[in-house]
């Protein structure tokens, strides 16, 4: 017999996960309740953290910002300190499902589940984040570079939630850039997606630069390299010509139903081409 | 069904549809929504592999579960076992042997959902697995493993040729000739309403089935032969569909809920297929293989034609011959081409299977056709709207299959209506106006799609409209409505007649109990046919009512001093009013209700002696047409194509409701976008790669710009108020007015479809002689 559990609090929580150790966390259900539908005849337990009021909300600390694991889609992209600091977050998150999914889901969902294609990734990946992983007896923090394994594999251990994101507050980049490719306009998994940082001087030179790519690896994708071979360099075709060359060390696409990894490996590269015209736009 | 209060119900007022409140609200019940007391669920255990013989079942496991009550097979049928409208070559469950993925292979009856599916869990198949048919070349070869063993055509379904003039011989006598080749995708209908309902054996015999279905009276006939029973005691009720576009013309889960009920008499069984079994096992538009050449003299003018046509109908004959057949009718579009050969193949596979689907065959040809006119008239230096207008057929023409246009024939008003649109005027402009990484372009297609169901099936409608005692006039629909809003016509036809508003009328469903058979809900034919014999059945009941009313009155002067007025007639002279239910109740149980019966005129001429071709539906008499232009962007990183601005402009005849027409013909170009741009069903070995809607990508809100939408309203003399089909006609353009204008942006033509944006950056990269960047 399955159970699905509503707790209000944490201590009720960390009651539930210690009696039903097979269950399985969410909060929106958005992709776990998709995925269930695959095996109606033995349905596991559910513990849906939505009700528990610690784990929503957005909260400055000092210079930091504390994003709650349950915030959801739509209130994140609502609210004032993600809409003045996070820009390229809510460029990501605007783009991420449908109307109704952006209600149901949350950030903490798009982390957890892990997929190379979440949208809310690659611009926390660029925002360096931060998580704090909580259990009964303990909190801890750790970068979300090293909490995501893997498609679907996350470091995250028996009796653990993930509670929240940690944001540094003031992102020292001028730009912020999000894209993604789908095979259409919304509810769409990405093909690929690219969240870039910039900051540009005035004669048009690159100072400071974050990449993160969705879609083309188990794991949102960086490269050091890229970073590297761009930073003091012009904003030009150019320059984005030599960089394209690089990105192929930090990928390793798949071919689906979707798309080749061809496709995925080219566009990967010509998503860079469109920071020229970000810029211009941004003068 | 009452409608909202809203006046007197007139021709060409534009009218909220009667049905929108009762929907939007969930008042109206789709088949979907009926459930009833102690009910009972069944479900079916799908083959899973795609040609297969059946060497054993492990039925017991499945039998012996708890709540389950029957657990079916072939030999629990008494009937045919077969199923299909021209050739039933389906079985209800199968018996010699699988055919594809999709086949039903055992029926299972339970308490609860549950049960059922724990019981579908527990039967065990043992298949001797067979080679496979996966591809129309590979069928068609001498020597091919065969689909069916005793069809005598091998793995041809239908195969057709027909011939104009000196036929492709005379290309050679053309100054220009282009020649390609297309290749267009399996399309999923998608509907909101996946394939379901509810059937009852009652005590007196009489099985019951509300279902999901757009052809009522051809099912009870079906469900009879298939499962051995009396017609007289099928009953079908038919309540709106929640979308079907062709892919419930025919029988979908209607005669396994015969057979579920006929071995649980008494209790209502319920099914209802899930999304993946919908994709699984219902019909495709058919995937298209077109080699056409197309020949022209230096003038302009088009000199032949000839086409190579493929469509690959899966394992069944789905009305797949007749699908072809209106393919070869369309296939060189409504233009003058004096010769012309065009030629067919319907293909078993064992691939889904193919069925109807909105267009009918008709989009995979004027993808072809309408990119073979751009082409033609690039080569000669014209424009493509030049080029159209200088062969688009006018009525008194011959079509490209050798028929006089005897009806009417608006593609020049459509194009000369396109031709002002500023969209077309201004498109250099726009086109020059694009952002850097940014390509733009513009197309033009021009389609025609015939009416009806050709010479030889009788395409009849018989209106049946009663007074009631209440004084509402009640009209029982003979065809269904599926979504396209002919039941809202319907009402507005009797309004208009019998100068009623909606409260005073009323529309049951189609129910093969109380309504009589009026032929499916499909061919673009559902308001001329059936609007056409209510026509007749409310005019005769008017007269009747005012002669009879003219009794009531002394002195009255007869029927003529009367006027109609929503529940009442009127006495002219004096002013009198006289209730209609006072008439209602001088008149006769029998005069309370008025029938009429119109049978659609057919062509004269005959095009091919091959009688099977006029069985299956060639020729048409009656056409209708459309211009549709697309400016789309193509995103040169990326290969994605933006559709910006869309406009269609139509002949679909004198229109009764524009709302109505408008939605029509807005989503036939958004379902014809979808093809365009995303849908393509992938099958790989004869399974589908793209099982569900997170992988069978269909167009959003976000996908579809504002649709432009406008009529030229010549009057078909032989339609209900001058109309003509709009169901259909708006499929047909949009894949090939896309592909024009990706041509026209990228300078460079793409011929397999959808154009998804990694063809469209291959397409460039190749132009370019590279294989990657911009």
């Amino acid at each position: 017999m399955s159970h699905v559990f509503l707790p209000p609090d944490l201590d009720r929580l960390w009651n539930i996960l210690e009696e039903n150790p097979g269950a399985l966390l969410y909060a929106g259900g958005t992709d776990l309740l998709v995925r269930l539908r695959q095996n109606p005849l033995k349905p596991p337990s559910l513990v849906c953290l939505e009700r528990i009021e610690e784990l929503h909300g957005v909260r400055e600390r000092g210079e930091e910002v504390f994003i709650g694991a349950c915030a959801t889609h739509t209130g994140l992209l609502a609210d004032a300190i993600i809409r003045d600091n996070f820009p390229v977050l809510v460029k990501g998150l605007a783009c991420l499902g449908s109307p109704p999914i952006r209600n149901m889901g949350t950030i903490g969902g798009n982390i957890c589940t892990a997929s190379p294609a979440g949208d809310a990734l690659p611009p926390l990946y660029t925002l360096d984040a931060g998580l704090e992983i909580r259990s009964r007896n303990s909190s801890r923090r750790m970068a979300l570079t090293d909490f995501i394994l893997g498609p679907g594999k996350t470091s995250l251990q028996q009796g653990e939630i993930l509670a929240g994101v940690w944001l540094n507050r003031h992102p020292p980049f001028a730009i912020h850039h999000f894209e993604k490719v789908g095979q259409r306009n919304a509810l769409a998994i990405s093909l690929v997606s690219l969240a870039a940082l910039l900051t540009v001087s005035a004669p048009g030179i690159i100072e400071r630069v974050r990449l993160a790519w969705g879609s083309v690896a188990p794991t949102v994708a960086t490269s050091a390299a890229v970073e590297a071979m761009l930073t003091g360099r012009p904003l030009s075709r150019e320059t984005m010509d030599s960089a394209i060359p690089l990105i192929g060390d930090a990928i390793s696409p798949i071919s689906d139903t979707r798309a080749t990894a061809r496709y995925r490996r080219t566009v990967a590269g010509n998503l860079l081409l469109r920071l020229i015209e970000v810029d211009r736009r941004c003068k | 069904m009452k409608n909202a209060k809203n006046g007197i119900l007139e021709i060409g007022k534009a009218t909220p549809r009667a049905d929108a409140r009762g929907k939007v609200t969930g008042a109206e019940k789709y088949a979907a929504d009926y459930y009833g007391d102690q009910l009972l669920w069944a479900g079916v255990k799908r083959a899973g592999i795609p040609h297969a013989r059946i060497k054993g079942m492990e039925l017991e496991g499945a039998r012996n579960h708890p709540g389950v009550l029957a657990v079916l097979t072939c030999r629990d049928v008494r009937g045919s076992n077969r199923q299909g409208v021209i050739r039933q070559d389906q079985p209800v469950l199968v018996d010699d042997k699988v055919r594809h993925c999709g086949d039903a292979v055992a029926l299972v009856v339970a308490e609860d959902r549950p049960a059922l599916a724990k019981a579908l869990d527990l039967i065990a198949v043992e298949y001797e697995p067979l080679p496979g048919v996966f591809d129309m070349e590979t069928a068609l070869k001498p020597g091919a493993v065969l689909v069916h063993e005793d069809n005598a055509e091998g793995n041809v379904l239908l195969k057709g040729e027909l011939k104009t003039g000196r036929g492709e011989a005379a290309l050679t006598e053309c100054d220009v000739e282009v020649t390609a080749f297309f290749e267009v995708p399996r399309q999923e209908h998608a509907y909101l309403e996946t394939e379901g309902g509810v059937a009852l054996l009652r005590e007196d015999g009489t099985l019951e089935i509300v279902v999901s279905t757009q052809t009522p009276f051809r099912d009870r006939a079906e469900v009879a032969k298939a499962l051995g029973l009396d017609l007289e005691k099928i009953r079908i009720l038919a309540p709106y569909c929640g979308g079907a576009f062709g892919g419930k013309d025919g029988i979908t889960v209607q005669t396994l809920l015969g057979l579920a009920a006929l071995h649980c008499p008494g209790r209502p069984i319920k099914m209802q297929w899930r999304r993946e079994e919908s994709f699984l096992a219902g019909v495709k538009r058919h995937h298209g293989r077109l080699h056409y050449r197309l020949g022209a003299k230096a003038d302009g003018t088009l000199h032949a034609l000839d086409a190579e046509i493929y469509y690959d109908t899966g394992p069944y004959d789905h009305l797949g011959g007749a699908v072809l057949a209106l393919g070869l009718e369309h296939a060189g579009g409504p233009y003058r081409i004096p010769h012309t050969r065009l030629r067919g193949w319907s293909v078993y596979t064992n691939n889904p299977l193919g069925g109807a689907f909105r267009g009918f065959g008709v989009p995979q040809v004027a993808a072809a056709m309408e990119q073979m006119m751009d082409m033609a008239a690039a080569r000669l230096g014209v424009s493509p709207l030049e080029m159209r207008l200088k062969n688009a057929v006018r009525r008194g023409d011959k079509n490209p299959v050798g028929v006089t246009l005897t009806s009417s024939t608006g593609v020049h008003e459509c194009l000369a209506l396109l031709a002002g649109q500023e969209l077309w005027q201004e498109r250099e402009t726009w086109k020059a106006a694009a952002r850097s990484f940014r390509l733009r372009g513009v197309g033009l297609a021009c389609v025609m799609h015939g009416m009806g169901y050709g010479p030889l099936v009788p395409d009849c409608g018989n209106a049946k409209i009663e007074i009631t005692e209440q004084g509402v006039f009640r009209i029982f629909s003979g065809v269904v409505d599926m979504g396209q809003g002919n039941a809202a016509t319907y009402l507005q036809i009797a309004g208009s007649i019998l100068n009623q508003d909606g409260d005073h009328l009323e529309l049951v469903q189609p129910d093969t109990g109380k309504a009589l058979p009026s032929g499916s809900a499909s061919a673009s034919r559902t308001t001329y046919t059936f609007g056409n014999a209510l026509i007749g059945a409310a005019l005769a009941l008017k007269e009747r009512i005012v002669r009879r009313a003219a009794a009531l009155v002394e002195n009255s002067g007869g029927g003529e001093d009367f006027t109609m007025a929503p529940g009442a007639l009127v006495h002219r002279p004096t002013g009198q009013l006289i209730p209609l239910p006072q008439v209602a109740r001088i008149l006769d149980e029998a005069e309370r209700i008025s029938v009429f019966t119109f049978q659609a005129p057919v062509a004269a001429e005959r095009p091919t002696a091959d009688q099977n071709l006029q069985l299956h539906g060639i020729p048409h008499r009656i056409f209708s047409y459309g211009a549709h232009l697309a400016c789309v962007e193509i995103d040169e990183l990326t290969g994605k194509v933006e559709v910006k601005h869309y406009c269609a402009v139509s002949d679909c005849g004198s229109i009764i409701n524009p709302q109505i027409v408008e939605q029509q013909i807005q989503g036939g170009i958004a379902q014809g976008l979808g093809y365009a741009l995303s849908e393509d069903f992938i099958v790989e070995n004869g399974r589908m790669a793209t099982p569900d809607l997170s992988a069978y990508i269909i167009p959003t809100a976000m996908d579809i710009p504002d649709l432009g939408t406008f009529a030229v309203e010549l009057p078909e003399e032989t339609g209900p108020f001058g109309l003509k089909g709009a169901g259909e006609i708006s499929m047909d353009g949009p894949l090939p007015a896309l592909a024009n204008a990706v041509a026209d942006a990228c300078g460079v033509r793409l011929f397999r479809y959808p154009l998804t944006a990694e063809r469209v950056l291959q397409a460039l990269a190749e132009k370019r002689g590279e294989g990657t960047g911009p």
